[in-house]
């Protein structure tokens, strides 16, 4: 159902995962996936994020500085607490742990304090609990993972890690890391620690994969995929490359392996040249490419040098799996800051704002 | 248990909050002293400059321009800029560790630093831009004692802060008793100011009046049970995070806390007559060298240990 090829040839599938299986079957244990309101007010998913979806923390601490300024609305409102996060999240990464291990260690690897996302990893290390590790606090032995404590070394069960694939062990991904450990996907093969989420599934965040979801939702799960997608069509399929190239001016094309609202173009604030360029572009590596009826994403009032602006923005929930599913009931807003911009991303200069949940009406 | 950078990151902002807060010290009594033009004057800032590792005798006579790099300039490895920089480094790689409190703490001291009117600030008002320093850093050491968990971390702090405490009151006891060359300082207004460089004019005063004998401040300094910047209270509190520290270690590793208990008991039975007779400078130093050797095997001990040794047989 899905081309086997464009599993096989993305740049994040690893074919060190192959016939590894991890426990309750959850490969993406943390999930942030983008949604977005269509103009008749229903809501489609823009993107998925399966790597190291990122953001939670600002979505926690914009959160507790609402409340502090704006207590009257929150009185009023009956939004619902998201305060559970941190503590949802332990358990799914404790429940992740081989259950033998009466009381399973978990840490946060992080990249380091150079690192933008730092903030986060080190918020929500705090608020679990658990050890905020770097690559050099890690030893692995005979399989085993361990880190340098004062006492001596103590082993590891599972390692929420904020560094991507290619970083995490020399050994088996790229030899220059520094930020990993060497020997640890060994031992993560051997099921002595499990890395969380699993190495590769990036896969998913491809935005061809993206458009099989409800295909897979539907072979898979029998049953309709909740929240619809955006109508997609892939440059690979000759029918579609012809209707893309033909109404480059009308679509948004995005290259499939980027992210960060990096190699796109967005048709109608395009110039000819910058169309011409995609269109050779999409005729030399059509498999490379997507695109997509440019959306009006919708709005919300911003304050935008002392004057409420409409920006547009996107809604990022977090979605967390192991044993159970959890949603937590809030979501992380992101606003495009240029006025008129339609890319949302937070490497691109746009601004995060939180999101309120509200308690639905019995 | 804590992870061994950790520790190290906590050691390292209790030493760097220290000597910073004692650097800021010496200026502000520099610079007071300074302010009139005697020959104890030029002897206090002698003693200051010394005490630091500083020596050229040229820099005593424009005491200004001297703190004014001690204070602000970031080139200098020894600078209070520096210092709180590294403080603050370090406390930005263990910020999951310490309390909110006691990070703004640090955090608002960095901007008073960084502040790019800093340096027009310290030259309007040296006194109070170097009061508000040690202000700030009491305000820390505060945080860190009314909202930290008195567990593993807050140990190695202030194992930091004592370990370079009894460093830093130590050199300034050996440049104004040590050295055997220069004659003693018996100056009335450079005692004082000795007295105030470690913080102790006060407490000095009620214990033995304001009779200012050189004999009376060296014991004082150095042997004094209730000080809290004394050589002996230094290494009853080093002695004392050390022994909860290492309870925990696997026995077969380096020993520093029965050190720090040897140095302990040498300076809770040292008796006066004996150290003035044996040379206060060779006491002294058999002090620092001690000092020297616990930092090393603090470090052998909980966070630079030979991994071998631990692996799981």
């Amino acid at each position: 159902m899905v081309p086997r090829d464009l599993v096989l040839c993305a740049p994040s599938y690893r074919r060190e995962m192959q016939n590894l299986y991890v426990p309750h079957g959850a490969y993406a244990n943390v999930c942030g996936s983008d949604l977005i309101r269509q103009p008749d007010g229903t809501f489609a998913v823009l993107e998925d994020n399966l790597r190291v979806p990122s953001g939670v923390s600002y979505m926690l601490a914009n959160r507790e500085a609402a409340k502090r300024v704006f207590p009257g609305v929150f009185r009023g409102a009956g939004v619902r607490s998201i305060d559970r996060y941190p503590d949802l999240l332990l358990s799914t990464l404790k429940g992740m742990a081989a259950d033998w291990r009466p009381n399973p260690q978990v840490v946060v690897l992080t990249p380091g304090v150079y690192n933008s996302a730092y903030f986060e990893h080190a918020y929500l290390a705090r608020l679990m609990g658990a050890p905020l590790v770097e690559g050099r606090d890690l030893v692995v032995h005979d399989n085993m993972v361990y880190m340098r404590t004062t006492t001596g070394l103590r082993r590891i069960d599972v390692i929420y890690r904020r560094v991507d694939d290619d970083f995490i062990d020399p050994l088996t991904f790229r030899r220059d890391s520094g930020l990993g450990s060497a020997g640890l996907f060994n031992a993560y093969r051997a099921g002595n620690v499990v890395i969380c989420n699993a190495p590769g599934t990036g896969v998913a965040d491809d935005k061809a994969v993206y458009a099989y979801v409800p295909e897979i939702i539907r072979y898979y799960l029998g049953e309709d995929p909740i929240l619809p997608n955006i109508e997609t069509f892939l440059c690979r399929e000759p029918a579609q490359l012809s209707h893309v190239l033909a109404n480059l001016d009308k679509l948004v094309v995005k290259a499939v392996g980027a992210s960060g609202g990096y190699g796109m173009l967005i048709g109608p604030h395009s110039t000819r040249a910058e169309r011409a360029e995609f269109a050779d572009a999409l005729k030399a590596d059509p498999a490379n490419y997507i695109a997509q009826p440019t959306i009006q994403l919708s709005t919300a009032p911003c304050l935008i040098d002392s004057a409420i602006e409409p920006r547009h923005v996107d809604l990022r929930p977090f979605i967390l799996s192991g044993e159970k599913i959890a949603v937590t009931p809030g979501a992380l807003t992101r606003v495009a800051l240029r006025r008129g911009s339609l890319v949302v991303n937070s490497s691109q200069g746009g601004r995060l704002e939180g999101h309120l949940g509200h308690r639905r009406r019995p | 248990m804590m992870l061994a950078r950790v520790a190290d990151s906590l050691y390292w902002i209790g030493r760097y909050v220290e000597r910073a807060e004692h650097m800021a010290r010496l200026s502000d009594v520099m610079l007071t002293a300074t302010l009139d033009r005697t020959e104890a004057a030029t002897e206090v800032a002698r003693i200051a400059l010394a005490a630091v590792g500083d020596t050229e005798p040229e820099k005593a006579l424009a005491p200004f321009k001297a703190t004014q790099a001690l204070v602000l300039d970031r080139e200098d490895h020894g600078s209070i800029a520096t210092s709180l920089a590294r403080a603050r480094e370090n406390a930005r790689q263990v910020r999951d560790q310490i309390t909110t409190e006691t990070w703004e703490r640090l955090n608002l001291v960095h901007f008073r630093m960084t502040d790019p009117n800093a340096g027009r600030v310290f030259r309007d008002g040296s006194q109070a831009f170097l009061h508000d320093i040690i202000a700030d850093l009491h305000l820390f050491k505060g945080a860190a004692d009314a909202t930290m968990s008195h567990g593993e971390g807050w140990r190695f702090l202030l194992l930091g802060v004592y370990l370079e405490r009894a460093q830093l009151i130590g050199a300034l006891l050996e440049v104004c008793f040590g050295d055997g060359k220069r004659k003693p300082i018996t100056d009335h207004f450079a005692l004082t100011s000795v007295l105030r460089m470690a913080c102790a004019l006060e407490p000095y005063l009620r214990v033995y009046t304001a009779d200012m004998q050189p004999r009376f401040i060296l014991e004082f300094l150095l042997l004094d049970e209730d000080f809290p910047r004394s050589l002996r209270f230094c290494t009853d509190r080093i002695e004392e995070h050390l022994a909860v520290i290492a309870r925990n270690v696997e026995p077969g590793h380096a020993n520093p806390e029965r050190v720090a208990g040897r140095l302990r008991a040498r300076l809770q039975y040292a008796d006066m007559e004996e150290i003035q007779a044996q040379g206060a400078s060779a006491f002294i130093s058999g002090v620092l060298d001690e000092c020297a050797a616990i930092h090393r095997m603090v470090y052998e001990t909980f966070v630079a240990y030979p991994l071998e040794q631990r692996l799981p047989a």
